[in-house]
């Protein structure tokens, strides 16, 4: 075998989840070879055990075989992943913000002045800031970019930020392996195709590439090989000629799923939410100046690259995080808090559902009606005219009913949530909007990290949360493809403004043209 | 799974020394049920504090090492009670109604203060607690009281640091419905006293608005989400916390016979958090059996420890031993909340 890098039978646990089943790879020398998935497919977790993330050991480890030109190797943490030759682009920068550019590319393999065989002597010897700067153009250089490598990474913009991350990773002398977690997520069309490119020429010079991608079509361009995985399971792989888009994403899905379609065109003309001139800042994003209007029974999604403002739009109308602007709910002014914000029937279920969506330490039963019990008085008896208490009397059936209802898989109402799966979680936090009753609600990426059966179900029942009890209803996704399925609109955003109101029916590459922010809307 | 094995270990250890020790108690020939009495005593004098220390940890503002806050409006009651020359039961109760609002202002302060320093609030509680007493010393002087019973004896001006309670509301309590059980006296007002405490504390969390702060305590994120009012319903649990803590001392004087102010109320916080977490509380949650629990092997463990250390031992052991166990428990429990947070990460 002439392969670069070889996977035997590694497998992964997340407590009960199985993340990775047997997982069998092979990569030669210069090729690229693409890994494609759904969220939660395993694709992630693959890269952090060949890239020695602390989150694989501290959950326990894996088990199977990586072998590096036919020497097995341990890769305990991120330094031994280094040591052998393996270097990651990261889907999040992982980027200092107060280094210097040549500082970021060089970090961890300093040129020193007076370079000693000692090691503790190395370590305490003065940096060789001159060499190192070099150093760094001449990396910077091999992807095609000029720039004064001793401006600081916090005053960059996303994409130079996304190159110098690629510098990093390249810049050591017995590169064997790239790891790319989606690369271009952060990037416009242009900036993506030059990253292409540059790919395609260090797998030139005998690197081996594995590539990690959402954007089927950049896979299809660039791979030589691609394989999927399907819930930690590598369910096919195919060659450069036998693969296209089409085939992929049906891979990726499995195609025995039934897909929810939702019938439309059931809105009415009344105005319900207004948003004006609104503007948030949270810590990751920026909403600048929206203008939106939401209709009564409409299912509107918002999209947006991450960071570009969809997370931010959803917590500053609930009122998470600061706001500006005028924010009126069927033609009353909502003041800036969140109890003003439910008070009004606005309701929102957050994309964090292990910190901010759900109790995880107590019950199925408790976490559907806590929040109706405590803001809409449900549920809830007096004792001497004068204590409220819980009324059990009530809350035992209507608990069992909803269950039954939204087929939550548990042993019993009782059962704490930290130990239902992804799918029977959201199924949770849905039911506890449904307790609420909210006349808006707001649901963010509510399929995210959720097993594919699970997701029709969860679309389903917001469908019908806004078919049976007319309920307005936003939706925050990644997931355009799920958004054109349930929604009447989708409101794409970018840079933290308003891109463009599509129609569910619009085509790829407006969505495309929308989310980079180049879509002419008139 | 380990950890969860481990749950328990440390109550299992000192019960087992506690269990020793009223062997060794036996076997140098004390008098057992003078022994025994006396720890449901020391327990129910003590305990109110241990209990006060609940809704704070409940509504996530951490371990109350600022109880000397809301035993000084403890002290401020009793010191009114022994102005207007109260004695017996009425003296108590009026120091303990006296003290409740003077206890809802210092708390609401003590509250605001802990709420603009999240996550760091057992340290600062630390600090207001110290830095409360010298600001109190001033007023214990310069207040103008004129019982003498309560003034330095010479000058006739500012409060002594002892005043004692003999003429007013000693043991009131201690010495309420003593029943005899065989040999054993059982204070019956005092344990009632505690136990009505106790119970109110149970209801409490069993209401909307007690569910609400355990749920804010533990999930604040969700709760903020939720439209609950994270800071009012913190205030409410560093104000029942410093409520509790007033009527604690004074249940506490009342058994011990004096008031002690001026240094005395920064004695009180590192036993009672001690107590909780050798009854089983990791910080994160406290329940009123834990307090019981902590309350009664701590406290009955210095009643023990103290005679037979000085027997067996040096002298002045006792306090060494004090020392050890109160600090070291507490280092124990800082150590182990690290490790559920790790844990709870994944």
């Amino acid at each position: 075998m002439n392969d670069c890098i070889t996977i035997q039978q590694i497998s992964k646990n997340f407590g009960n989840q199985k993340a990775l089943d047997h997982i069998d790879l092979g990569i030669k020398k210069g090729e690229i070879y693409g890994l494609v998935g759904v969220n939660g497919s395993g694709k992630s977790t693959l890269m952090n055990i060949l890239f020695g993330n602390r989150v694989i050991s501290e959950s326990g480890g894996y088990t199977g075989q990586i072998r590096i030109e036919n020497r097995t190797i341990a890769i305990a943490n991120t330094k031994d992943a280094i040591k052998n030759g393996i270097g990651m682009i990261h889907q999040e920068f992982m980027l200092i913000p107060e280094l210097s550019i040549y500082e970021s590319i060089n970090l961890n393999k300093e040129k020193t002045i007076n370079q000693n065989k000692q090691s503790w002597l190395q370590k305490i010897s003065y940096l060789d800031d001159k060499e190192n700067k070099t150093l760094a153009k001449k990396t910077l250089k091999t992807l095609g970019f000029d720039i004064d490598v001793s401006l600081l990474v916090k005053n960059l913009s996303v994409n130079t930020k996304q190159f110098v991350e690629i510098a990093r990773a390249i810049n050591t002398d017995d590169l064997k392996l790239l790891l790319l977690d989606e690369p271009t997520a952060a990037l416009n069309t242009e900036d993506s195709n030059i990253l292409m490119k540059i790919i395609k020429d260090l797998a030139a010079t005998g690197v081996a590439i594995l590539f990690c991608s959402h954007r089927l079509h950049e896979v299809c361009n660039l791979c030589d090989k691609v394989s999927v995985l399907r819930d930690g399971r590598l369910v096919s792989t195919y060659g450069h000629q036998e693969m296209s888009v089409e085939l992929l994403a049906k891979e990726m899905i499995g195609s025995e799923v039934d897909q929810m379609i939702r019938e439309k065109g059931c809105t009415s003309e009344e105005t319900i939410l207004t948003l004006q001139d609104f503007s948030v800042k949270s810590p990751e994003e920026r909403i600048r100046g929206l203008n939106l209007a939401v209709k009564k029974k409409e299912i509107m999604g918002i999209t947006s690259l991450s960071g570009h403002g969809k997370a931010a739009l959803c917590y500053g109308i609930i009122g998470y995080y600061p706001m500006t602007g005028e924010v009126f709910v069927a033609g009353e002014k909502k003041n800036n808090t969140i109890s003003d914000s439910i008070a009004k029937g606005l309701f929102l279920l957050p994309d964090d559902r292990k910190e901010m969506g759900l109790m995880m330490e107590e019950s199925v039963e408790y976490n559907i009606v806590f929040s109706s019990f405590q803001l809409k008085d449900k549920f809830k008896k007096k004792i001497l005219k004068l204590f409220s208490v819980e009324n059990m009397k009530i809350i035992e059936p209507y608990v069992k009913k909803q269950i039954a209802k939204l087929n939550i898989k548990c042993t019993s109402q009782k059962q704490k949530v930290r130990e239902l799966s992804g799918g029977n979680q959201q199924k949770v936090c849905i039911a506890r909007a449904a307790a609420m009753d909210p006349k808006i609600l707001i649901v963010m990426e509510p399929t995210r990290g959720i097993d594919i059966g699970a997701k029709e179900k969860i679309l389903e029942m917001i469908v019908k949360m806004n078919r049976d009890r007319d309920m307005t209803i936003l939706v925050a996704s990644s997931e355009i493809e799920e958004l054109k399925r349930i929604c009447d609109r989708i409101v794409v955003l970018c840079e933290g403004r308003l891109s463009g109101i599509l129609d569910p029916g619009a085509s790829e590459e407006e969505f495309a043209l929308a989310l980079t922010g180049e879509l002419n809307n008139e | 799974m380990s950890e969860q094995r481990l749950r328990g270990l440390p109550q299992i250890v000192i019960g087992s020394f506690l269990m020793l020790l009223f062997i060794i108690a036996a076997a140098l020939n004390y008098n057992m049920a003078e022994l025994i009495s006396g720890s449901l005593i020391k327990f129910a004098m003590n305990g109110i504090f241990v209990l006060a220390l609940i809704p704070m940890i409940n509504a996530g503002v951490g371990l109350n090492f600022g109880s000397s806050v809301g035993i000084t409006a403890g002290l401020m009651g009793m010191c009114m009670a022994i102005q207007f020359r109260l004695t017996g039961i009425t003296g108590f109760l009026a120091a303990v109604i006296i003290s409740i609002p003077i206890a809802i202002v210092f708390g609401f302060f003590y509250g605001r203060i802990l709420n603009r320093v999240k996550g760091k609030e057992d340290i600062a509680a630390i600090f207001i607690g110290f830095a409360f007493i010298p600001l109190m010393n001033f007023f214990w002087t310069v207040a103008p009281f004129s019982n003498r019973e309560m003034l330095y004896p010479i000058g006739g001006s500012g409060l002594r640091p002892k005043i004692s309670l003999a003429n007013y509301f000693t043991k009131v309590l201690d010495q309420l419905f003593v029943v005899k059980i065989g040999t054993i006296e059982v204070p019956w007002g005092l344990l009632f006293f505690y136990a009505v405490i106790a119970l109110i504390i149970v209801a409490f969390f069993k209401t909307k608005k007690g569910k609400a702060l355990i749920a804010i305590g533990s999930y604040e994120n969700f709760c903020k989400l939720s439209g609950l009012g994270i800071n009012s319903n913190r205030i409410l649990g560093v104000i029942l916390s410093t409520v509790l803590a007033g009527i604690g001392i004074c249940v506490y004087a009342q058994s011990y016979g004096f008031v002690e102010l001026y240094g005395g109320p920064g004695a009180f916080a590192f036993p009672a958090i001690s107590a909780i977490l050798v009854g089983g509380c990791t910080g994160k949650r406290a329940t009123v059996c834990q307090a019981m629990l902590g309350t009664y092997l701590y406290q009955t463990i210095f009643l023990l420890s103290a005679p037979i250390a000085n027997t067996l031992l040096v002298p002045q052991m006792a306090e060494i031993v004090r020392m050890i166990i109160t600090n070291g428990i507490i280092l124990y429990a800082f150590l182990n909340q690290r490790k559920a947070g790790v844990h709870d990460e994944k």
